[in-house]
């Protein structure tokens, strides 16, 4: 489904994806952890087409597509979908219009009908319930104003609505209480499908207790140096990225 | 003569050809002092950034008929159809001015319905009070329109009165079978504890060149309030210079909504004179300008006495190579203890080619006040449209739904409710000008 080859891209005069190769097939879920700074959000971003990054080398491949040539928007719409690590704040835009906006603009590509205003509302409504989320998040404006942990749920609201063929969370984990943490994992694995793919991208392990990934990888200098399974999250939470950097230039 | 000054001559035998009406000892009088200041040039620190030259042309081409009594009486067709359109859009009681002339049928139909209270008069139809134009002599502009002025409306709210809708007041000017030129003139006295909403609308149609000059005087006494709206639509060839002057009770309280949607060059001004304490005026404005469009607006509000209240906001929204000018000045006079003053305005350019000259002015001359002002000028967050976009909006329509969000702060303000949808539906409309342009 995604089929990334020795991806190069930098921002600014900084290189920071160096090479970097992952192929990510439906049904799988997989983590890409890694330090500060190893470029993790970097490609997050570039596979949903922010134009301040530059590609300058590799090539992205989705469903047999250059998606590298591809608007952001038309993207979204043929299902990749990036759940923010900071999700913006914007005022006077209303979160339910934003949420009907978004479907129907996958509709209309998919040539589906739009949805009107009572299937909207009880589908958001449906799957704010399956998130523990507040209704009346729906009736503010985007973010605005959010918690942490609500602006993330209402990331997962938006994927649960979507329904993307490509997932790629973006520390979506970070900032979260346990309880939030459960209630998003909850969100993520109810998408699970053997038509889907998932892709966590994560600093830490915690959020690999809830959802399960079928593989892990390592990015450090903006490279993955190392892959393995859902055990090499758990030696990594033990011995630190410190290790993985070690083992990587034995 | 000076390249854009008004030909003083042409002037005097355009004066002399009006009807020797009640209005005539007025006219004489401000053709006088006109003839002494002129229009007010970029020399002047309030018209810094704003050149009336093309107006001023305009003008001496018109007065080359005038003079000769030849200019255009008004032709009202083409403004009746869209005065009817727009009263079938916005529910409210209507009253027309077409090219400075007020419409008697609609009037007389307004009065036919004897509605508890109001009185709505033309000045030319003889009927009238005297006009209370001498406060406003000294403002060159204002001379200007009294000495050529042909008719003024004239309305008054009584005493504990509050009409069952809005007062409707459309200044049109229709420059289909000529450039034109109209002077507009609208007196509203509000009585002790009256209320009303008024919408005040200014469109023009034509495609030969048009100058408006429009002066609305404000009268609220004591525990008064008026929600006003005004919404300028002129055709983007024409020019206006606006002027509201209010002056505010004891406990009187004004809402001021202003959307400037079209004009190729406009030129508003707001006064509000608290001569009394407890009053408290809001003023808010949104401006959208492309192309060449160039909109100016200065408002300015003199605390004379606390406690009072006065807030301000304008917004603006400016694509291609419009350039907008917004300069809010409060002044807090020696003894207007308790006043309480905030002024914003906020802008976003859509285009490094448009350009905005912010300048609040507060100016304190008393010790217990409570005054803050600021202004901003912005660029669409670039991480909002990225996000909207990653949801599959479209670039245009990310940065309509945006922009419409920043508009929708001033829509929230306006709250006369019968023409708020119209208002929305305008600038949708001028959204998806102003946002297509930019990403020409």
């Amino acid at each position: 489904m995604l089929e990334i080859k020795n991806l190069k891209a930098r921002i600014g005069d900084t290189e920071i994806l160096t090479g970097l190769t992952l192929t990510v097939n439906p049904g799988e879920v997989h983590a890409i952890m890694g330090p500060n700074g190893s470029g993790k959000s970097t490609l997050a971003l570039v596979i949903a087409g922010h134009e301040d990054y530059v590609v300058t080398g590799g090539s992205v491949q989705y469903m047999g597509r250059n998606l590298l040539e591809m608007d952001p928007e038309e993207r979204a719409r043929i299902g990749v979908f990036l759940g923010f690590q900071y999700p913006v704040e914007i005022a006077g835009v209303n979160n339910a219009y934003l949420l009907k906006a978004a479907l129907n603009a996958k509709r209309r590509t998919h040539g589906e009908p739009e949805v009107d205003a009572f299937e909207f509302l009880k589908l958001a409504r449906e799957k704010m319930a399956l998130l523990e989320m507040d209704q009346a998040l729906l009736n503010r404006g985007v973010n605005e104003g959010f918690s942490g942990g609500e602006k993330k749920r209402n990331e997962i609201l938006q994927m649960a609505v979507l329904e993307p063929r490509l997932a790629i969370l973006d520390e979506t984990d970070s900032g979260l209480d346990i309880d939030a943490l459960k209630a998003v994992a909850k969100g993520v694995n109810s998408l699970r499908d053997p038509g889907r793919a998932i892709v966590l991208v994560t600093h830490y392990q915690r959020l690999l207790d809830y959802v399960e990934p079928d593989f892990v990888h390592v990015l450090s200098g903006g490279r993955i140096i190392r892959s393995g399974d859902k055990s090499l999250a758990i030696q990594l939470e033990e011995k630190g990225y410190d290790w993985v950097r070690e083992v990587a230039n034995a | 003569m000076s390249a854009s000054s008004i030909n003083t001559e042409l002037l005097e035998r355009a004066v002399g050809k009006l009807p020797s009406d009640l209005l005539m000892p007025q006219r004489m009088r401000a053709l006088t002092r006109f003839a002494e200041s002129g229009f007010p040039t970029t020399r002047h620190e309030d018209w810094r950034y704003t050149n009336l030259a093309p107006a001023i042309d305009l003008s001496n081409l018109w007065l080359l008929e005038a003079a000769d009594g030849a200019a255009d009486e008004p032709r009202s067709d083409a403004s009746r159809h869209y005065a009817a359109e727009l009263a079938s859009t916005v529910d409210a009681h209507w009253i027309v001015i077409a090219n400075g002339v007020v419409q008697k049928d609609l009037l007389t139909r307004l009065t036919a319905q004897q509605l508890p209270g109001l009185e709505a008069v033309s000045v030319a139809a003889g009927n009238v009070v005297q006009p209370v134009f001498s406060i406003l002599a000294e403002e060159p502009m204002t001379r200007f329109n009294t000495a050529l002025l042909r008719d003024a409306l004239h309305i008054s709210i009584g005493a504990g009165h509050e009409p069952d809708k809005p007062l409707g007041l459309l200044v049109i000017d229709d420059a289909s079978s000529g450039s034109a030129v109209s002077q507009t003139r609208i007196i509203l006295d509000v009585a002790t504890n009256a209320r009303a909403e008024v919408i005040e609308y200014h469109a023009s149609i034509g495609s030969h060149g048009h100058f408006a000059n429009v002066v609305t005087e404000l009268k609220l006494a004591q525990d008064a309030a008026v929600d006003y709206v005004r919404i300028q639509n002129r055709d983007r060839a024409h020019f206006q210079v606006g002027k509201l002057i209010t002056r505010l009770g004891r406990n009187a309280s004004m809402r001021h909504a202003a959307f400037d949607l079209g004009g190729a060059l406009v030129r508003n001004d707001v006064a509000v004179d608290i001569a009394e304490p407890r009053a408290s005026i809001e003023l808010h404005g949104l401006y959208l300008a492309d192309g060449k469009q160039h909109i100016d607006n200065h408002t300015r509000v003199d605390h004379r006495v606390g406690p009072a209240k006065s807030r301000e906001e304008y917004r603006g929204i400016l694509s291609d190579r419009a350039r907008c000018v917004w300069n809010g000045k409060a002044i807090v006079h020696a003894g207007a203890d308790g006043t309480d003053a905030h002024q914003a305005n906020y802008n976003l350019l859509l285009s490094d080619k448009a350009e905005i000259d912010t300048k609040p002015e507060l100016e304190i001359y008393a010790d217990d006040v409570k005054c803050s002002h600021g202004a901003t000028v912005g660029q669409l967050d670039k991480a909002a449209l990225f996000y909207l976009r990653s949801r599959g909006l479209e670039r245009d329509e990310a940065a309509q739904v945006l922009t419409r969000a920043f508009a929708a702060a001033i829509v929230a303000k306006s709250t006369v409710d019968n023409v708020r949808g119209h208002v929305e539906t305008l600038i949708d409309r001028r959204l998806q000008d102003l946002v297509g342009g930019a990403s020409r």
